[in-house]
C-alpha cells in the first residue's frame, strides 16, 4: 500500500476563502491532516455560491466543496480568550499554522507567531494576506482583481482601446495558495536541516505579480513599456485565440509553422493546414514582422478556412503537423473531454452535507505517493473527535458549546 | 549567511521557457543547486526572445531579457541529447543528482532514451518530475503545448473577455507560473518523502490538469444550474460595483471593488460625493448590481480627474479596495514591491547590473530565498560541472567540443551557399523587435532610453 507524501504532517487551518483553503486543500491532497478551524458561522465561502438553484445553504456551496475536500472542519471562536486556550492545546501536536487575517489580527486575538513560537518552537507559521506582513501598503486590502491589477498581467490584457482586463475565474487566491504550499514545504526542508519553525509570509498581490512573464523585464532590459493588445505577445502574430466554424481556437503556428526562407524546404506547416500551398509565396506567410503589422489582412487569410472548420478538426491536424494549436473548452467541455477521461481526471465525490459532485482531480500525479480526494466537512462535525483527542471529555464540550466556543 | 533549506540538492533542468525554468527557479531560490542542460543545436527557446536594448549584438543567445529572468541562480552546460555521446554524460551526472524536471512531451524522452524507468537504473532514488502539456497518458499526450495555449485548454480563457465578447487570452502565458509553482511543491513534497523513506518517485504533471483547480466554482456551477461562466469583463457576481475605471494620464486605470454597504458609504465620502449612497438607484447591493452601467459612469467621472496612484491610497486609507493598474515599470517601482525586495539586481557578464524577480514570492523570518548569480551562458558551466563532478580530462572537453556534443555556441543547420551577411540580415530580422512600429499601432506605450537612471541601475 503506498503511503502518502505528507502523511507525517498536521496542519490547523484558520483560514477563509480561497487562498489559504486552497493551500490547506493540496496539504490534505498529499496526505497531511488537516483540521479546518471555522468560526461559530462558518467559513465565509459557506455563503458565497454557487449553490443548487442558488438558495444559499452552509453545507452546499460549490466554491466551499471545492476548496475544502479531504479536511476535518472543527468549530471554534478563536477571538475569544476560552477558544485561543483550546487552539493552544490542538496546537501542541501540530507541524503548520495557515492563517489568512489581516496582519496583525491574530497578535490581537494572543495567536500571533510571536506570541505561539515559545510555546510551538517547532511551528511553521504561515500567514496569507492581501499585501503581505510588511511594507507601506501592508494593512490595504486586496481581492484577486486587486492583486491582476497590480501584477502588471492587467494592463497587457485586452484590447488597445479598452479598459485592461483581469483574467477570469479569478485566479489570485490559487496563485497565492500555490505560494503558500511551496513556502510552507520549503520552511519544512529547513526544520528537518535545522530544527525549528518560521513565520511564511505570502502576499496574494506578489503570488501574481510573480506570474509576470516579461512585462518588467521589457523595461528592465530594454526600457519599453509593453501595452495590451489584444492579449498578443510581442514575438509575433498569430498567437491568439480564433473564431472557428463551431467555436474558437488558439492558433499558435510555433517557431516552424510559416515558412522559413533558406532554412525550410517544402510546404509549410501553416499552408498545408489551410490546404493552399500558394500562400507559402504570400510575403504575409515570408514574414514574421509583416505578420505582426498587418495582422487584419492576415486574419483575412486564416478566417475563411478556420470559420468553416470545427474547432477539434483545426487543432487536430494542426498538433499533426506539430504546431501547437488548442481547443477552448468551457466547464462543461471539459467535464466531456475523452482525454481527462481517459487519465480519470475528475473525481465524484459524494459529500455529507448530502452534494455528490465531479471535481478537479490531483492537480498532478506522483508513482510512490498517489494524491487523493474525498469529501468536504460539515460545519464542526469533528469537533467531537477532534477536541477529545486533545483531552476534553464530554462536559467540557457542553459547557464550550453553551458559551458559543465551537 | 543562514543556510537554505536546499542546500546540497542538485538539480538537472532539461525544461524550457517558462514552466518548468520557473519550478527549478525556485528551487535554486531555496539554495539548490540547478544544472540547466540545453543543446547547441537545440537551445532555449526563450534565449531568442526579446533582446536586451533591442540589439542581439555578436552573442545573442546570451542577450534576451527572457531566459536572463527565468534563469538567474542557476548553471548551465551544453549537451546534445539526440547523439550516443551527449546521453552517455547526461546519464553520468544523473547518479550525482536529486532531481530531474523536464517539460518536453513524452516522445522526446523516450526519443532519449530518459524515460523514468532508465533514469531510476542511474539513480534508484531520482525525484524525475514530467511536467509537460497534457501529461504522460491519454489521447493528447503527444501534442505540443505552448503557454497561450494551455490557459485556454484549461477553460480559463473562455471565461475571460468583456462582456458578450469573444474569449480573450492574458497577457501571458498564464498557465506556465501557475504549473511552475505547483511542480515546485511537487518536488518539495517528493524531498520530503524521500527524506523519511529513502524512496524517490516519478511526477507527471499535466499543465492543463494543473491550472483545472481555478475553476473549481465554474465547474460547481455548471453541475449545479447547467450554468456557464459568462465573460463579464471585470464585474463580480459579488463585489458591486467592481470595474476597472480611466484616470487622469495618457493610459492610467484604476479598479475599484466594493463588496459592501459599509464599503459604498465609506467609497462614496472618499470620492467627495457622500449624496451617492443617499442615491436610491444605489441603495443596497441589488440595486447597484442592477444599475451597475450608471454607476460606472458616475465612478468614471469621478475617476478620470484622478491621479491612479493617489486616488488607490484616498480609497484603501479608507477602507476600499482599491489598485492602480499598473505597466512593467511601474511594477519595478513600486514603493512596496521596493520595500519588499520583489526584484533583486543581479550581474550579468554580457548584460551587466539587471534586476530579476522573485518567483517563490512566500518571506522566511529564518533565511532569505534568493538567487546570487546571473542566468548562465550558453555552456558556461560545461568545464566546471563536467570536471568538476565527472572528471573528464581537458582534452576530452576539446574533442566534444570539436564534435558538436558540448560548446558555447549554437549550431544551426544554415545553408551553405547563403553568404554569412545574408544570414545575419536574416537573424537580425527575427530577433529584434520593430519598436518604433509597436509604438505606432500601440503594443509598446513607451520606449525611454534613460531606463537605466530611473531604475538606478
Amino acid at each position: 500500500m503506498s503511503d502518502a507524501a505528507l502523511s507525517d504532517l498536521r496542519v490547523v487551518d484558520l483560514s477563509q476563502g480561497v487562498a489559504g483553503p486552497y493551500c490547506t486543500k493540496l496539504l490534505a491532497e498529499y496526505g497531511a491532516e488537516v483540521i479546518k478551524i471555522e468560526p461559530p458561522g462558518g467559513d465565509v465561502s459557506r455563503r458565497l455560491g454557487p449553490f443548487p438553484e442558488d438558495l444559499p445553504h452552509p453545507e452546499k456551496s460549490g466554491l466551499f466543496l471545492h476548496l475544502n475536500t479531504n479536511k476535518k472542519s472543527v468549530t471554534l471562536d478563536v477571538a475569544t480568550t476560552s477558544g485561543v486556550v483550546v487552539l493552544k492545546k490542538l496546537l501542541a501536536k501540530v507541524d503548520v499554522l495557515v492563517e489568512s487575517y489581516p496582519p496583525g489580527r491574530t497578535d490581537e486575538w494572543g495567536i500571533g507567531y510571536e506570541q505561539l513560537r515559545e510555546g510551538c518552537p517547532q511551528l511553521i507559521y504561515a500567514s496569507i494576506s492581501s499585501f503581505g506582513q510588511t511594507g507601506p501598503y501592508r494593512d490595504y486590502g486586496a481581492n484577486s482583481l486587486v492583486a491582476m491589477a497590480m501584477s502588471s498581467i492587467m494592463y497587457n490584457t485586452g484590447e488597445p482601446h479598452r479598459e485592461p482586463l483581469a483574467t477570469g475565474c479569478e485566479p489570485a487566491g490559487y496563485f497565492a495558495g500555490l505560494q503558500a504550499f511551496a513556502g510552507i514545504l520549503a520552511a519544512l526542508a529547513y526544520r528537518e536541516r535545522n530544527g525549528g519553525g518560521q513565520h511564511v509570509d505570502v502576499s496574494l498581490v506578489e503570488s501574481v505579480a510573480a506570474a509576470d512573464e516579461y512585462n518588467a523585464a521589457m523595461y528592465a532590459y530594454l526600457g519599453a513599456i509593453r501595452r495590451r493588445f489584444y492579449s498578443r505577445h510581442v514575438f509575433g502574430y498569430p498567437m491568439d485565440i480564433l473564431p472557428s466554424q463551431d467555436g474558437y481556437v488558439v492558433v499558435i503556428p510555433g517557431a516552424e509553422g510559416f515558412p522559413r526562407p533558406l532554412l525550410d524546404e517544402g510546404a509549410s506547416p501553416m499552408s498545408l493546414l489551410l490546404e493552399d500551398l500558394e500562400l507559402d509565396q504570400n510575403p504575409l506567410f515570408q514574414s514574421m514582422q509583416e505578420r505582426y503589422y498587418r495582422w487584419r489582412e492576415l486574419d483575412e487569410l486564416l478566417l475563411p478556412w478556420l470559420t468553416t472548420h470545427p474547432s477539434r478538426q483545426i487543432v487536430e491536424t494542426a498538433q499533426e503537423l506539430r504546431m501547437p494549436f488548442a481547443l477552448v473548452p468551457t466547464a462543461s467541455d471539459l467535464l466531456e473531454d475523452e482525454h481527462l477521461a481517459e487519465r480519470d481526471f475528475f473525481v465524484e465525490i459524494e459529500h455529507p452535507g448530502g452534494a455528490k459532485l465531479r471535481h478537479a482531480g490531483a492537480p498532478l500525479r506522483m508513482s510512490e505517493t498517489p494524491l487523493h480526494s474525498g469529501p468536504a466537512p460539515t460545519l464542526g462535525q469533528d469537533n467531537e473527535a477532534v477536541l477529545r483527542e486533545v483531552g476534553y471529555n464530554r462536559e467540557d464540550l457542553g459547557i464550550l458549546r453553551d458559551r458559543g466556543v465551537i | 549567511m543562514a543556510e537554505l533549506p536546499l542546500n546540497g540538492v542538485r538539480v538537472l533542468d532539461l525544461s524550457h521557457v517558462f514552466a518548468g525554468p520557473t519550478c527549478t527557479r525556485i528551487l535554486a531560490e531555496l539554495g539548490a543547486d540547478v544544472i540547466k542542460v540545453e543543446a547547441r543545436q537545440r537551445l532555449d527557446i526563450s534565449r531568442s526572445l526579446i533582446m536586451t536594448d533591442n540589439d542581439i549584438g555578436d552573442q545573442p543567445w546570451n542577450r534576451t531579457c527572457y531566459f536572463a529572468v527565468h534563469n538567474a541562480g542557476k548553471r548551465g552546460i551544453t549537451l546534445d541529447l539526440t547523439g550516443e555521446q551527449g546521453r552517455d554524460l547526461l546519464s553520468r551526472l544523473i547518479p550525482h543528482s536529486d532531481v530531474l524536471v523536464e517539460s518536453f512531451t513524452p516522445r522526446v524522452m523516450k526519443a532519449f532514451g530518459l524515460e523514468y524507468e532508465t533514469v531510476r537504473q542511474l539513480k534508484p532514488d531520482i525525484i524525475m518530475a514530467s511536467m509537460s502539456g497534457y501529461g504522460q497518458t491519454g489521447p493528447y499526450r503527444d501534442w505540443s503545448a505552448y503557454g497561450m495555449g494551455l490557459e485556454a485548454a484549461s477553460g480559463i480563457s473562455a471565461a475571460t473577455g468583456y462582456r458578450d465578447g469573444p474569449p480573450i487570452r492574458s497577457g501571458l502565458s498564464f498557465t506556465d507560473p501557475l504549473t511552475g509553482v505547483l511542480a515546485a511543491g511537487a518536488v518539495l513534497a517528493a524531498l520530503h518523502y524521500r527524506q523519511r523513506t529513502g524512496r524517490g518517485q516519478f511526477i507527471d504533471l499535466s499543465q492543463q490538469e494543473g491550472a483545472i483547480a481555478v475553476l473549481g466554482a465554474a465547474l460547481m456551477d455548471y453541475q449545479m444550474n447547467g450554468r456557464l461562466a459568462q465573460r463579464t469583463g471585470n464585474r463580480s457576481s459579488w463585489a458591486a460595483p467592481q470595474g476597472c475605471y480611466r484616470c487622469r494620464g495618457d493610459d492610467d486605470w484604476l479598479v475599484i471593488s466594493i463588496e459592501n454597504d459599509e464599503e459604498w458609504a465609506a467609497f462614496c465620502r472618499a470620492a467627495g460625493h457622500p449624496e451617492w449612497s443617499q442615491d436610491e438607484r444605489f441603495a443596497d447591493v441589488l440595486a447597484r448590481h442592477e444599475n451597475h452601467d450608471a454607476l460606472d459612469s458616475l465612478i468614471e467621472g469621478w475617476t478620470r480627474d484622478q491621479d491612479h496612484y493617489e486616488a488607490f491610497h484616498l480609497l484603501q486609507r479608507a477602507g476600499v479596495k482599491a489598485a492602480p493598474v499598473l505597466n512593467g515599470k511601474e511594477l519595478l517601482l513600486d514603493p512596496h514591491f521596493r520595500e519588499r525586495r520583489h526584484f533583486t539586481v543581479v550581474d550579468h557578464p554580457v548584460l551587466g547590473r539587471r534586476p530579476v524577480p522573485r518567483h517563490l514570492v512566500a518571506r522566511f523570518d529564518r533565511f532569505e530565498p534568493r538567487v546570487d548569480s546571473a542566468a548562465p551562458l550558453l555552456g558556461q558551466h560545461n568545464r566546471e560541472v563536467l570536471q568538476g563532478m565527472l572528471g573528464l580530462s581537458d582534452e576530452e572537453l576539446t574533442s566534444l567540443e570539436a564534435e558538436g556534443v558540448i560548446g558555447s555556441v549554437p549550431l544551426m543547420d544554415l545553408p551553405a551557399d547563403v553568404p554569412f551577411e545574408v544570414l545575419w540580415e536574416m537573424i537580425q530580422d527575427l530577433l529584434r523587435l520593430s519598436l518604433e512600429k509597436m509604438l505606432e499601432m500601440g503594443a509598446v506605450q513607451a520606449v525611454e532610453p534613460d531606463y537605466r537612471q530611473q531604475l538606478g541601475l
